[in-house]
Parts: C-alpha cells; structure tokens; sequence
C-alpha cells in the first residue's frame, strides 16, 4: 500500500504514477482542476473527522457497543429475534450477493434473481395469494402502502382504512403519513379481549371503508379468531381485507387467502435477521386482480434467447424510473439482501422446522404465562386466548417498577400498561425462561 | 425509417388513428406509435358502455419500459372493446391498423372524426 | 450416473434448479388433539422444500457464481456510485452488543444511543446540516421525509403550498415522493447546457412552490453554477430548497449543501458511504435540515445531555415516523464506520479520485459525451447505436455496463460513474470494453450477450405472461 497517496481514501488504489499520468491525460495539474464548483460555494474548511486506522475503528465501536448493557431479551411486539443458522451469514455474506446493485442487467444477475423469485414463491406459499413483491422496507410501511393501494383500487368511493386500536404505535405515525398527502382517512375499531371486536368494527364500516386492516397474531400477541368475519365487513362494504402477520406465523396460522385476506403485509425478518434495532423486511402479498398496483420490484420468469428458462425484474412500468409522479410507489432501494437471508433461513428449515418452530411459538407462551401466573403479583396470560411468542402479564405493582426491578436482575420486557407487561419468548431466549420465571418470583417478593 | 399511414384513416397527434363506417369510430395507435414504445406488453381499455371524451384519456399502453396514455379522438359510447389484446398485447406491434385496434365509439358527432388530421398531415409530422 | 449437482454445476446449457425443484414436502399441520392449537385456528398444511444443510449451500453458492458484484469487476452505473464496501464495517455491524431491541429503555442502550447521536453529527458536518435523521431506510424514504418536513413547515406557517418543482433529468423518485406527500409536480425542462434553466426556473416558481427538488452535481454529472441564484429564487417566493443526495460523492468535503442554500437534503449511505447494496437494499436515506426546519424532524432524535449521556427525544413540531422503529441500523453502523475510517483526508481524496476516474474514463471513450465539465460520472452517448445493445455487448467483455437511455435529454445515454475505487488499468479496460462494444456489428450487439449465465432475457415474455412464482411456472418450462 505504501505507493498510494498516505493520507487519501485507503479504497481509492491509485498510485502517484498513476494519478500523475492520469492527470497528464487530462491536462491539468491537480484534481481540484477538474472541479467546477464556483467559489462562493466552495468548502475550504475542516470536518474535524479523524481518520483512523482499521484496528481502531472497530476497537472504537466495539467499546462503545460495550456501553449497552447486556440484558436477556424477552421483548418482541414487531421485532421478532429467531436463531439464525450460521449458515445464513457465511452464504448471504458473499461478496457475489451482498455487494452487488439491482438486477437491472439480468443476464449477469440470475442468481439474485432466482434468489428472490424464490422468495417470492415461498410467500406465495405461505400466503395463499399469488402475488409476492421481493420487499418493502418493513411491516410498517408495507402496511402503509396497501393501504395506498387500496384507496387507489378504491378511488372513487372508499377513503378509509379501519386499524384496531391496539396498532402499534410506530406503526400507526408511519401510516397516518402515507396516507396524508393521498386524502384518506385512519378509523380506529376497538378491541375485545385481545382480539378484534367485530360489533365495533361492524359499526364504523361503511360505503367509505377502502379497507380494514387486522393483524394475526395481534400486537398482544393473541391469535385472531375472527378473520373470516373481519373480511366479511371488508368485502360487504367493498373495501379490501389487509392482514398483518409474520413468516412465522404464517407456516401455521390460518392461511390468509383462505379467510378473505386482499393483501398481506408483515415482517418477515423474524427469518434471517438477528434483532438489529427494529431493521425489517416487509412483506407484501396480494391477488393476481391488484397485479399492476403493487408497490416495488417483482421478479419474473422469462426465458432467454436460447430458450432457457431466465428471471428479470418485471412489470417495471408500475415503478417510478419509468411511471414517475404516477407510480404505484416511490420504493426504489428496498430490503432484498434481508430477503436473500429470509429465504435461505427458511430454506435451511424446511416446511418440518417451520411449522415446528411456529407450533413451539405457541407452547412456549403458553406455559411460560402458566408460570408467571402463578407467582403472586401477577396475572398471565391477560387476554383468554390463544398466543403466538407473546403474552401480556398484569401486574399488581406499577409495570414500569418491575420492568426496572427485571433489568437489574438481567432481563428486558416491554411495558405496555400502567400495569402491563408484554413477554416474547423465542427459540433465542427460551434457555432463559426458567430464570426469568425466578427473577418475576424475586422481584414480586 | 418510414411508417405505415394508412389513407384510410385519421389521425391525432398524439398518435392515435381513426376509421369510421359511418355508425361506429374505430380507435387505435398508429404504427410509428406502437415502434416508439417497442414490445406493447400490457392494454388497459374502458368497458363496453363507457363513456370517452374526445381529447381526454380513454386507456393505457405500456410495453417494457414505458407508458403511454390513450386519447379519444372522438366523444361517444364505447360499443366494442378489443378483448384480444387483453391476451395478445403483441397484436399492437404486429398489425396496429388491423388486428390491434383498441376501441369502437358510437360517436355523438361521427364528423367530427373528418376534422382530425389527415394522412398527409400526420405523416408530415412524424417525418 | 452423473449426480445432479455436478451435472448442474459443469454443463452450461442447465442452470441451477430451483429450490421447488429440488424437493417439495407437504408437512400437515396436527389436528387438536396433537398440535397446540384448535383446526379452525391453523392451515391444512404447508408445502415447501425440504433440504439438507449441504444442499442448501451448494444451491446458494452456485447461486452467487451466477451474479455480479463489486467485488466481480468494475460497476459503472451511473448515479448509484457502486464503491467497495470495507470488509470491516460487515464484522462491526454483526457486534452481539449492538444486536438490541428496539424498545429497550435509552438507559440500557447507551452505546447504540451515543452511535446514532455521533452519526447524526458526522452527517450534519459533512452536508452542512444542522441536524440530522438516521430514521429513513432508503433514499426515496428520505425524500418522503425531507418534503413532509417542508409540508409540515408551510402548514405551520399557514401556507398551503400546492407544488414541487423537479428538473425533468431528476431520478423518478424525486417525482414519485413529490406525488405521494400529495403535491402536483411541476417538470423543469432543462436548460441548452444542461442544467436549470433561471428562465424556465422563474416561470416555475410561485407562491404555490412548496420546495424545489435538486441534485447537485446534476443527474449527468455537472454543477449547478447558478446555485446560490437558484436558492435565491426559490427562497424569495417563500419555497425550500431539497437536496437529493445522491451525487454527494462528488462533493466529498469540497462543497456542502448546507453552504449551498438547500434547506433539507438526504444521503444515500449505500452511494457515498460505501454501505453494500445487497442486491437491490437494505440502504438507508437519513435526512438533514437546517436549523429553522430542525423540530420537525422525525421521531425519535437523539442527543447528548450535560451529564455527557445519551437519550431520545421527539422533535416539537415532528411530522412522526416513516419507518416503524428507527431505520436500518446495521446499514447506520456501517456508515459510521466507514466515515470514521476515512476522516477528511480520506472523503476528501475520495471525490478527488472519483472525478479524476470519471474524467480520465471519458477521456479514453470513443463516444460523445455531449455535456460538461462533468464530475464524478458524464453521459456519454451511442449516438445511432441502440444504448442498450451497447450494452449488452459489455457484458461480454467482463464488466458491467453504465446506466443506460436515462437521463433523458441525452439520447441514447450511458451514464457512466467508475467511482474512485478503480484503478488506472481498471479503467482502462473499462474503456476498451465501451469501445469495442460501441465499434461491433449491429448483428454482435443485438444478439449480445453470449458470455453470461443467461443469454438476452426476454423481457416482453415476462411482461405479457407474468410468472412471479414457482407456482406460476409450467412443469416443463
């Protein structure tokens, strides 16, 4: 390295004789020659920014990470942690995948390409529906645009979209901006014991409901027992039926096309995706009727000139580099290396460990509130249902002081009431149950 | 390069060709159109029983890698829709005068379609 | 009998099968009596592949052998800045430490809170900001943001503004955001040397401009000289001035948005941060603003308190969230990482490297390139050769080819940025591949490429008869 300039880019590899001939080349005496920025514009100050060597970079982030205290997480609401393979990493690590751009020129893409149109197809799968997008940035602002999609399906008539109370609420600030500069609407419906309460919902829905959006499992964490009904006050008013969910829950909860659903939106990095502080991969799933108006990038089978079969992005016209202000999205950059470790994750299960994994989300919640339950002090599972990875626990004393009671004995939960709490257990902290159980015990005593 | 500009026809600028029999307007797009926008993959038409505006956007045209908006040359009742094009997208770039017509109008003024551009004319603009 | 993967993996005129292809397995799901939950709560079955650990990574890697990559060969696209990405900032974002949930108490979290927090700075100092968003995961979702800010302050200041005034050469989702943040756009059509047109841009502008969308270097490449009038005209009718980000790369610690007069702008981490694509994303798209626009932002912010620790805050007059927690964060941690490793030395030889590269490369084409002085990337044009069979033919020279017939007002374009990670021989390979590919036959070019994984992909097929799916696919096709 000692021929490159000492103090550049360490990743610009230009030696001095290169520069010099390039520069020769070009006529000129030195890069800032080249430049055509006029003075009064010009920057001839200081970022104060350091360089650093790599060793100190990474010894810099990794005491600061340090800082973070190390507390067992219990903590899912949308953010979901699964043991990922390491299998996972060293595949989708490669160079070949991860540092490459869009497949805009297919004939040397095909196996991002075929990566994603598997993808697709296993959420076709999992759907029911036969239309999968290869993502969307995350549950949020997937919901976000099939709401978009639905006001557009439903232009001249239906411009709103009913969300259950209990909508998360970082979900419902990113909604509530989709839908500002498009005119719609944002009715909430009340919930009934952890699920959606039908009559509340019945009675809000109208010749103006474009959509109504459900979530299984909900953001309590119970299953829904209702969908087929929700859908039903979706279609009899015409509007759209959007279910939210997760890959997970998918492998073994009702399958959405089967009870109605128009569009399906979720996370689907609960595959593939360690936690990271909320990144996602969102899921977008609809009937072949809505094709055109789907949102982001699509993968197609084609064939090439030899007759092979070959994958392309396609139906690029609903796009905006070529549909512009009229595009059914202004998506560009989305989350596919997510979706490459989605789908090899999910691949490395199989449909056995899927549905197995899915079937212990279920047992795991259930006997871990049964434990909590019968500490004194609390009450779980709150809501008589069914769960999948999380409950919601009532506590006697003020949530907050046992959340904090909790991180001192090592352990993050969510507070979600003045006294509730919500737990998630996974295949990633179930070692953990027993002594979070002990440390729910301690803290109550 | 010349294109196909059929004498029997009249034409917008915008591209679109007409021909009536005097009960009906016929609507489509004119060869020089459908080799602007390369392999038509997709039509989208109006139902029977609509209504198109002379002027005003009546469907789309896309091919791979752009979208075009029809326009009606005449106002009227649309009585006849091109439903092959629905599977066959490819008739537009094959035969656009023929088998990948799009629409039939019964137009509320059929003379109006005599005060649109005549084949000189549009072939004068697309030279 | 020659096993399947060898067959696959050694005879060119098969491609790896698809997974589907490989096995399907119906696994059923129990009935009450052995499954955790009632039938009528669960689905019948689910059928997917079934496949060892083995298979799995042989599929992957024969996968990834058919697939491009910066790390392949030069990566031209013009306006997506394709750099090496560190190998590093791939071992520090995977950091256990760093792997936190979203809603865990600030307290707990101090090192990811003092990670953004700093991030947030570097950013603003590097754009001339006065504060920064990390929240937005990708570039358009940063315009998204940026243009609901400037809604946010027109509405606050009782001013219903009704347009956004995009050049007609902006990317697409200049257009798209505009129109999605509910505003009607007003195309500038470009000046005769490129850039805005001060003429076409005073006829644009009135009290009902909400913002003027602007990337500077221009999407070919040039710098808007009028600047500081542009601003000034945008300004004096009462709009905001937005910066697309993603040119930034040319302007590496020689000019600064900020000193510009744009009032918000977003960087594209993925571009000039050297953050992996991925195939198409994760990128991330934080946003700054100047001071006036500053509690607006999204929520949450994070700042430093006296006592030197971290927490979050929402901004007074916040527009709320684009994204359901705060952003891509394995992609914010790489940004930090890079920019730390690169200081002011290193971003500053950065632009230099990246003009140099791309004016040298221009230097050496056969090709007219209709505009300058050009920066970090020009468009070149193929003249009366179709841009996209020029192309194609590249492909079969080893590398990959520039952006194609876009912008626009250059016909048949081939938008060209090598970025400053190639070297003088890289380049001049790069520029022999052009040549070539731009001297061959009409025959050659048309029926290009020969030397890929696939030959030319019918596009109209895939289009006129969608298979999205395995599903969807015959069971001999």
């Amino acid at each position: 390295m000692t021929a490159h300039i000492p103090d550049g880019s360490p990743f610009a590899p230009h030696t001095t004789a290169d520069t010099k001939s390039m520069l020769e080349a070009l006529e000129v005496d030195t890069e800032a020659d080249l430049f055509d920025i006029p003075a009064d514009v010009a920057f001839d100050g200081e970022l104060g920014i350091d360089a650093q060597s790599e060793r100190a970079v990474r010894t810099e982030l990794a005491e600061m990470f340090s800082q973070n205290d190390s507390l067992t997480e219990f903590m899912g609401r949308g953010h979901y942690s699964t043991y990922v393979p390491s299998i996972v990493d060293h595949l989708a690590d490669r160079a070949e995948f991860i540092t490459s751009y869009t497949q805009y020129q297919p004939e040397i893409t095909q196996g991002f390409l075929q990566a994603l149109f598997e993808y697709q197809s296993m959420l076709v799968e999992l759907t029911g529906l036969p239309v999968a997008n290869c993502s969307m940035y995350d549950a949020a602002t997937a919901l976000a645009e099939a709401t978009l999609l639905a006001g557009r399906v439903r232009s001249t008539t239906g411009d709103t979209v009913l969300v259950p109370e209990t909508l998360r609420a970082g979900k419902r600030a990113v909604l509530e901006n989709y839908v500002d500069g498009s005119g719609m609407q944002i009715e909430t419906y009340g919930m009934d014991d952890g699920n959606a309460d039908l009559d509340s919902l019945r009675a809000i829905a109208g010749e103006e409901t474009a959509a109504v959006y459900a979530e299984n499992p909900t953001v309590r964490g119970t299953i829904e027992e209702s969908l087929s009904a929700i859908a039903d006050v979706a279609h009899d008013n015409e509007g759209l039926f959007v279910l939210g969910t997760d890959l997970l829950a998918l492998s073994l909860l009702s399958e959405p096309a089967s009870v109605g659903a128009d569009v399906v939106v979720g996370e689907a990095d609960v595959l593939g995706l360690p936690t990271s502080n909320g990144m996602g991969l969102g899921i977008f799933a609809t009937k072949e009727t809505f094709l055109r108006q789907v949102p982001g990038r699509l993968v197609g089978a084609s064939e090439d000139a030899d007759d092979r079969r070959a994958y392309t992005l396609t139906l690029q016209t609903r796009e905006q580099h070529i549909r512009k202000e009229r595009a059914t999205s202004n998506i560009c950059t989305n989350q596919a290396w997510v979706a490459l470790r989605a789908a090899i994750h999910a691949a490395w299960l199989g449909p056995e460990g899927l549905v197995s994994l899915a079937e212990d989300s279920v047992r795991n919640a259930q006997s871990l509130a049964a434990e909590i339950d019968e500490i004194t002090g609390y009450k779980a599972p709150v809501h008589d249902r069914h769960h999948f990875r999380e409950f919601v626990v009532h506590t006697e004393q003020p949530a907050a002081a046992i959340a904090g009671e909790l991180a001192s004995e090592g352990f993050a939960v969510h507070v979600v009431g003045e006294h509730e709490l919500q737990v998630c257990i996974t295949d990633v902290n179930e070692s953990a149950a027993d002594e979070l159980v002990a440390a729910f015990e301690e803290v109550a005593a | 390069m010349s294109f196909d500009v059929p004498e029997d026809k009249r034409y917008l600028e915008s591209h679109e060709w007409t021909s009536t029999d005097d009960e009906t307007v016929r609507v489509g797009i004119t060869d020089f159109a459908q080799d602007e926008l390369g392999d038509v993959v997709f039509v989208e038409l109006p139902s029977v029983g609509d209504t198109v505006t002379a002027g005003e956007t009546f469907g789309v045209v896309e091919s791979i890698k752009a979208v075009s908006d029809l326009y009606s040359p005449v106002t009227g009742e649309v009585v006849a829709v091109n439903e092959a094009l629905f599977d066959e997208p490819e008739l537009v770039n094959d035969d656009p005068f023929g088998d990948g017509w799009m629409l039939e109008v019964d137009a509320d003024d059929p003379t109006g379609h005599d005060a649109l551009l005549s084949p000189d004319a549009y072939a004068a603009q697309i030279e | 009998m020659i096993h399947d993967q060898a067959r696959y993996t050694h005879d060119e005129t098969k491609r790896e099968p698809l997974l589907s292809e490989k096995d399907q397995t119906t696994v059923e799901i129990d009935d009450d009596d052995d499954g955790p939950l009632p039938a009528d709560l669960t689905r019948d079955s689910v059928t997917l592949p079934s496949l060892s650990e083995p298979e799995i990574a042989r599929h992957y890697t024969r996968l990834s052998q058919m697939n491009w990559s910066i790390e392949s060969g030069p990566y031209p696209l013009g306006s997506c800045t394709m750099k090496y990405n560190p190998k590093f900032t791939e071992d520090v974002a995977a950091d256990p430490n760093a792997a936190i949930h979203p809603d865990r108490a600030a307290e707990t979290v101090q090192g990811n809170l003092e990670l953004r927090y700093r991030l947030q700075e570097y950013l603003g100092t590097i754009g001339g900001m006065d504060a920064v968003t990390l929240q937005p995961p990708a570039g358009a979702a940063g315009e998204f943001t940026g243009i609901l800010i400037a809604k946010a302050y027109h509405e606050h200041h009782g001013n219903d503004r009704s347009e956004v005034i995009i050049p007609a050469s902006a990317h697409g989702t200049n257009f798209a955001t505009a129109s999605m943040a509910g505003y009607d756009v007003v195309e500038l059509p470009p000046g005769d040397d490129g850039r805005v047109d001060l003429e076409a841009l005073e006829a644009a502008v009135s009290e009902d401009t909400a913002a003027l969308m602007l990337t500077n270097p221009n999407t070919i490449g040039l710098f808007e000289r009028d600047i500081v009038e542009i601003a000034e005209m945008v300004h004096d009718a009462g709009g905001l001035l937005y910066y697309d980000g993603a040119n930034l790369n040319a302007l590496l610690g020689r000019a600064r948005p900020g000193d510009m007069g744009f009032d918000i702008m977003h960087y594209n981490v993925h571009k000039t941060f050297a953050t992996p694509h991925g195939g198409g994303g994760p990128g991330a798209g934080p946003v700054g603003v100047v001071s006036e626009l500053e509690s607006y932002l999204p929520t949450p912010q994070v700042k430093q308190t006296d006592s030197g620790t971290y927490e979050e805050f929402e901004p007074e007059r916040s527009i709320g969230k684009v994204h359901g927690f705060t952003g891509n964060w394995l992609v914010l941690i790489k940004t930090y990482a890079y920019i730390a490793r690169l200081g002011d030395e290193g971003l500053l030889d950065a632009s230099a490297k990246a003009v140099l590269n791309a004016n040298y490369l221009a230097s050496q084409l056969d090709l007219e390139i209709p505009y300058g002085p050009f920066h970090h990337e020009f468009a070149a044009t193929s003249g009366d050769r179709d841009a996209a069979d020029v192309a194609k033919r590249m492909l079969d020279f080893g590398v990959h080819p520039p952006t194609t017939k876009w912008p626009e007002m250059v016909p048949e374009a081939m938008l060209t940025e090598p970025t400053e990670i190639e070297t003088k021989r890289s380049l001049d390979s790069l520029a022999e591949a052009f040549n070539r590919a731009y001297a061959d036959t009409d025959e050659a070019i048309e029926s290009a490429p020969s030397r890929t994984a696939a030959t030319r992909i019918d596009q109209a097929s895939a289009a006129r008869n969608p298979r999205l799916s395995w599903h969807a696919l015959e069971p001999d096709e």
